[in-house]
């Protein structure tokens, strides 16, 4: 059980702190340049009134039921992973194999097992953005390193 | 008169204009009409792609993707009881009672009559408002510009009003987003670690994609069990005029209501089909047939969700105060193609307009055909399998975030704020709020800053603007309206007592 709202209230409190933190880190300007209006100045308004508002939801997040909260499902951290995945992979693969590497992925974690349609749907996600983009809009997608490799030797 | 058709002939003429009218009718139907994707993340995913052409086919192809996109939402929500888009929520309760009942054409036919009379009168709405509020508005100074985006973000606390504080904490973080970047008045780094990628400040257009999209893309993994049964697939009729009697009066409230709800800031289409739909409820002879099929339940919404798109474009494009979350997103298109929304838009580029105008006067007309001939077509299109619609949908957000500057840091940018937006999400953060604070960012803090010049450091200086604080007053009443309305009702049952 938990105060869901207060505890979301008490980390915006943390993010507010440390912003303003980082705020204390900006050159300073003479105030002929800046003409009195420091770049601090909106930053920390901003930053005083999310730490205000922050703190009306601690408050009333207390007065709240709390709630029980519920677990993610196992795929849906396999899906934060496939897609965090994509932008190493670009790296190495190059973005149109990565595209449908998790154009296979994706279905397969997902629960589709039509293999013939994850592979119909893998072959032309890249085909499509390829003729669209690079042909038709000039859009230079990386290679990769395996590709550069490859085209090396 | 002449002056319009002088600038719409062009626009009209031009078949590449046209073509990208229907095919953003066509794509913003099915968008709309598929579960989970609404008209913004359509405009999002779109957005990159649009900046390839000169502004008025892009913002034409934008903004009829975002009426035919309203629409689309109805399709799904009356034949298979699954709203496509929230816009369409209130459209369910009675039109997937008249599917049930095997009226489900005749409910096709209403919503789209009725869409189609909001949107139009809202389109004209737009043509004479905007220029104008855009003439008024060139009496705004600095502090007037400042007092209204104050406005704009309070009314942020009435937008899906299960939140309105978290609306407000969403919006300012959206404006903390914005200052990241080098600072145009001093040349100081602010929050960009040394990363040379953050100088010019957070991209838009990846956090954009990755607030809507990727948020969606992890939402939706989470609903995996849920399956979706199409109960009746039905071709669209027209309405008899007995139909049409009964709904013209709820068609002309409900399009009224729409078109005002659009005009204020921030409140957008599904705000104002709620609104339609309790109205049209409480105008009704037989209330109680609500929720059973009625068809002036189906009118209603449609009516407001449609004639709130023309509305949310009137302080758009005269002020540069985004109407809905939507109007957000074409701002921001309007924003990276070089342009200034705002009262000077009118003179820089006045073809914009009729654009605008034309486009969605052409997508409101379009989408009642494309309704007719394709009901059954785009409701069968709504059951395509999460499992391979989702993974086409993260290739789009991942070559639209990557297309703008061809830079993988913008592709992690963008799978970052999904991530971040997934959180928020769950912690009852709508990506809405946030985007309209990255949009009003930059307005918002350089009309502070001149104003404090002006009044040299005096925050009383903006006692002296009477618009200045008839925007702010207008802030109070909107972050304080429930309370106020919670008050009077305590008061005056306990004297009824």
């Amino acid at each position: 059980m938990k105060h869901h709202d207060t505890i979301t209230g008490l980390v915006l409190l943390g993010l507010c702190a440390v912003t303003y933190w980082l705020t204390t880190g900006f050159s300073e300007v003479p105030a002929m340049l800046s003409q009195s209006v420091p770049p601090t100045f909106f930053p920390r308004l901003i930053i005083s009134f999310v730490a205000v508002l922050s703190g009306v939801l601690v408050v009333t997040g207390l007065r709240k039921t709390p709630k029980v909260p519920s677990v993610l499902p196992a795929v849906f951290w396999t899906t934060v992973a496939i897609i965090a995945s994509a932008g190493f992979l670009t790296g190495f693969f190059g973005t149109l194999m990565t595209l449908g590497i998790i154009a296979v992925a994706l279905p397969i974690a997902w629960g589709e097992r039509r293999y013939g349609l994850i592979g119909a749907l893998a072959f032309c996600l890249p085909t499509f953005i390829y003729l669209v983009f690079t042909l038709g809009l000039d859009v230079r997608f990386p290679a990769g390193r395996i590709f550069d490799m490859l085209l090396q030797t | 008169m002449n002056l319009a058709l002088e600038y719409a002939l062009p626009v009209l003429t031009d078949p590449l204009v046209i073509g990208l009218i229907v095919g953003g009718t066509l794509v913003g139907v099915i968008i709309g009409a598929l579960p989970g994707l609404s008209s913004s993340m359509g405009v999002a995913l779109l957005l990159p792609f649009s900046l390839y052409l000169e502004p008025i086919p892009a913002i034409a192809l934008l903004s009829a993707l975002y009426c035919a996109g309203t629409f689309g939402g109805s399709i799904t929500a009356i034949l298979i009881n699954a709203p496509g888009a929230p816009p369409a929520v209130a459209t369910a309760f009675d039109g997937y009672p008249m599917a049930v009942k095997g009226e489900a054409g005749r409910a096709l036919g209403i919503a789209a009559v009725s869409s189609v009379s909001g949107g139009i009168l809202s389109v004209l709405v737009l043509l004479l408002a905007a220029p104008m509020l855009a003439r008024v508005a060139y009496s705004f100074g600095p502090p007037e510009y400042f007092a209204l985006g104050v406005f704009a973000l309070s009314m942020l606390a009435s937008i899906s009003g299960e939140a309105p504080l978290k609306n407000l904490i969403g919006g300012c973080l959206g404006l903390l987003i914005a200052t990241v970047g080098i600072d145009l008045t001093t040349g100081v780094e602010r929050f960009t670690f040394g990363v040379p990628e953050l100088y010019e400040g957070i991209q838009f257009i990846p956090v954009l994609i990755g607030l809507f999209a990727v948020t969606e893309l992890l939402s939706q993994a989470q609903q995996l069990g849920r399956e979706r049964i199409a109960v009746a697939l039905s071709a669209l009729k027209l309405p008899t005029l007995d139909d049409f009697r009964r709904i013209k009066g709820t068609i002309l409230r409900s399009s009224g209501i729409g078109i005002f709800v659009g005009v204020l800031p921030a409140e957008g289409s599904t705000m104002a089909a709620m609104i339609g739909y309790n109205e049209a409820k409480r105008w009704s002879k037989t209330p109680e047939k609500f929720g059973e099929g009625a068809i002036e339940g189906v009118a209603g919404p449609e009516a407001a969700n449609n004639a709130a798109t023309g509305g949310a474009m009137v302080p758009t494009l005269a002020l540069g105060i985004p109407g809905s979350a939507t109007a957000a997103v074409i701002l921001g298109g309007l924003q990276v193609q070089g342009l200034r929304p705002g009262p000077y838009l009118f003179e820089e580029q006045p073809g914009l307009l009729y654009g605008i105008f034309f486009a969605m006067l052409i997508a409101n007309i379009l989408f009642l055909f494309i309704g007719l001939l394709g009901a059954k077509v785009f409701a069968r299109i709504s059951l395509v399998p999460r499992t391979l619609l989702w993974p086409t949908v993260f290739a789009l957000c991942f070559v639209g975030a990557y297309g703008l500057n061809q830079s993988i840091v913008d592709v992690w940018i963008m799978i970052i704020s999904g991530l971040v937006g997934f959180v928020l999400k769950r912690n009852g953060f709508g990506p809405a709020p946030i985007i309209m604070g990255i949009v009003l960012g930059g307005l918002v803090e350089t009309s502070l800053a001149q104003s404090m010049i002006i009044f040299d450091q005096q925050w009383t200086g903006f006692l002296t603007r009477p618009i200045a604080l008839a925007f702010f007053a207008l802030a109070i009443i909107s972050l304080t309206g429930a309370q106020i309305r919670v008050a009077l009702t305590r008061i005056f049952h306990r004297d009824s007592e």
